[in-house]
């Protein structure tokens, strides 16, 4: 029988004593390759992009992105086992589909466990979920999008929602207009209106979502038909739906 | 309830010295219409008048029975019938003494029949202002129990209110600290040696502490550094913390762990967030009549202050003013980069705290940075 393949894994923690219990423990299990260890959300969605792991043991707590949302940025993403300290994640992570949760102090036994349920689905040829979609739906019921995350190639950037001018839909995906910058991210303006805070960000029209804060004013400029002026002189049309919903949050 | 004056010996004292004032009016009367009769007189007054504060004194016993808020009729019922029995049993006992003592002095027993109709009066004024007297008296005592009970209420409330604020540490605290330690055991054995070391003094002290109303500042201090050496083994170089505490200041009262919270807020909220941590600032100054708290951290600014931290803030806002009154202060201090939290504390009997502020979570205006 020929044994199977190493299980190549990446530590994500920004804690050094947590990244060093998880390697020697990692070093007492057979068949197990540590490929890298990443301190930070950005670390990790980059790592994962060019080692591809079979393995991610991430943190849910970290600096710039947490766990749930370095899982939203991956197209891709390998099988995940959380480890935290924390016990109130656990629906969430398995609503995207962790294979497993641990909770620290970490057991070896636990950890042990855990990688036999991670060859189990291996054998299986189970493939991840993308966890996409599914880790929006987790968002704490109530809690309206604070943060947009926008990859660009390696470069992931957090633009909290406040800083958006507008959001302009583009064919398959959406731009975000940040000051003098311009972001594309893979998504649809109808998502994205269900997620953001409907007394901040305002549907006027098919193609625009905008935000409240930079609104000027109004121009009337032909029959039923007219424009948003923001504070710094952008012009956007403003659709008849769109005016009503305006006038009724006015 | 006990008689107020019989069971008082200073109240007695008081009460007998009023009484000369009667006895003299008893007096005056008949001596300055008859004055040759003066022996008589002082013979047959002086120990009925003697005999009658006593019976006076039983006055209270009805007042007692039929207290404020019994219907007036009523009180006013059975207190001239008690005047005119009190009255009549003096006047009966004053015959009694009068004869007696008219066996050697004769005059006596006609001096007390010319004055029976002045004694009669006096009797029936007299018994109702000791009535009056021990009205006022149960009144001013209800009054007092009414205070004394709106007060202790007062203190129960607030009492209770400080135990539901009472400041919790955040268990996750351990279970972090726990996996350090677990760490260190395989990389650097004396460190987790020494963590355990570290965590058994704060655990310890922080029970300590929880057992006490009001701790000095100063162990408070203590507690929070012990708390930071503790992160600092997790966090590493991420966390660097500088603390500048006036000896003027350390020596106040704090209810316990009033700082630790804002500083685990500042780790929780603060460096945890950032890539390459930061200075968690602690400050203790006292300026004039008000102590200064101050723990300021550097803030992700792509992670606004949660909901989560206002609600915390709130209840270091109330646990402030339930132990130091409305004049403590909590000033928040929000900008992109920096969170920052001032706790001021008027010192009892200080002047107030400088005029124009608010109470409550307030942001403070603008510095120049």
């Amino acid at each position: 029988m020929i044994d199977a393949p190493a299980l190549r894994v990446l530590i994500v923690d920004d804690e050094e004593p947590a990244r060093q219990l998880l390697s020697e423990l990692l070093a007492g299990e057979d068949d197990v390759e540590l490929i890298g260890e990443c301190r930070n959300g950005f670390e990790a969605v980059q790592s994962i992009q060019t080692l591809a792991p079979d393995l991610v043991l991430l943190d849910v707590q970290m600096p710039k992105l947490d766990g749930f949302e370095v899982l939203e940025l991956l197209d891709s993403p390998p099988m995940v086992v959380f480890v935290t300290a924390y016990d109130e994640y656990a629906v969430r992570a398995f609503e995207v589909h962790a294979v497993d949760y641990l909770l620290k102090p970490v057991s070896g036994e636990r950890l042990h466990a855990a990688l036999e349920r991670v060859r189990a689905r291996i054998a299986a040829h189970e493939t991840p979920v993308p966890a996409t979609p599914l880790a929006r739906e987790a968002r704490p019921s109530g809690g309206f999008l604070e943060r947009v995350l926008v990859r660009d190639g390696d470069k992931v950037h957090v633009v909290p929602v406040a800083r958006v001018d507008y959001f302009e839909a583009q064919g398959d995906s959406v731009v975000l207009r940040v000051g003098t910058d311009k972001l594309r991210k893979a998504t649809t303006l109808n998502d994205l209106e269900r997620e953001l805070d409907p007394g901040r960000f305002l549907r006027v029209h098919r193609s625009y979502i905008l935000n409240l804060d930079r609104l000027a004013g109004l121009e009337l400029y032909a029959k039923d038909s007219r424009v948003a002026i923001l504070k710094d002189g952008t012009r956007l049309p403003v659709s008849r739906p769109g005016y009503s919903r305006l006038r009724g949050l006015l | 309830m006990l008689h107020p004056v019989l069971t008082d010996s200073r109240r007695l004292r008081a009460y007998l010295v009023a009484w000369l004032l009667p006895t003299a009016l008893l007096l005056a009367v008949p001596l300055a219409t008859y004055p040759p009769g003066w022996r008589s007189i002082l013979l047959v007054v002086v120990p009925l008048a003697a005999l009658y504060a006593f019976v006076c004194l039983a006055a209270w016993y009805p007042c007692q029975a039929n207290p404020p808020g019994t219907p007036l009729t009523r009180v006013l019922t059975v207190q001239l019938v008690a005047a005119a029995s009190a009255t009549g049993v003096w006047l009966l006992a004053g015959r009694g003494w009068s004869t007696f003592v008219a066996h050697w002095w004769p005059g006596a027993a006609e001096a007390f029949s010319r004055m029976l109709p002045i004694f009669a009066l006096a009797g029936v004024f007299l018994y109702l202002l000791a009535a009056a007297a021990a009205y006022l008296h149960l009144a001013a005592e209800a009054g007092r129990d009414a205070e004394r009970q709106a007060l202790e209420a007062q203190v129960a409330a607030r009492e209770a209110e400080l135990k539901a604020l009472r400041a919790q540490m955040d268990p996750h605290f351990l279970f972090n600290a726990l996996n350090s330690v677990s760490a260190l055991v395989g990389t650097d054995p004396p460190g987790a040696r020494r963590m355990c070391e570290q965590l058994a003094g704060f655990l310890r002290g922080s029970l300590e502490l929880d057992r006490a109303e009001r701790i000095p500042l100063s162990k408070e201090i203590a507690l929070v550094h012990a708390f930071l050496q503790i992160e600092r083994v997790r966090f590493g170089d991420r966390l660097k913390f500088v603390s500048e505490i006036d000896e003027a200041a350390a020596t106040i009262e704090v209810p316990p762990l009033l700082l630790q919270p804002l500083v685990e807020n500042a780790l929780k909220h603060g460096i945890a967030h950032l890539v390459d941590g930061g200075t968690v600032t602690v400050q203790a100054k006292r300026r004039g009549g008000t102590v200064y708290l101050v723990v300021d951290n550097p803030i992700d600014p792509d992670r606004p202050p949660s909901r989560g931290l206002a609600l915390g803030l709130e209840n270091v806002r109330r646990r402030m003013q339930a132990t130091y009154g409305e004049r403590a202060l909590v000033v928040v201090d929000s900008k992109p980069q920096r969170f920052r939290v001032e706790l001021r504390i008027p010192l009892e009997g200080a002047p107030a705290v400088v005029a124009g502020d608010q109470i409550g979570v307030a942001p403070v205006r603008p510095e120049p940075q």
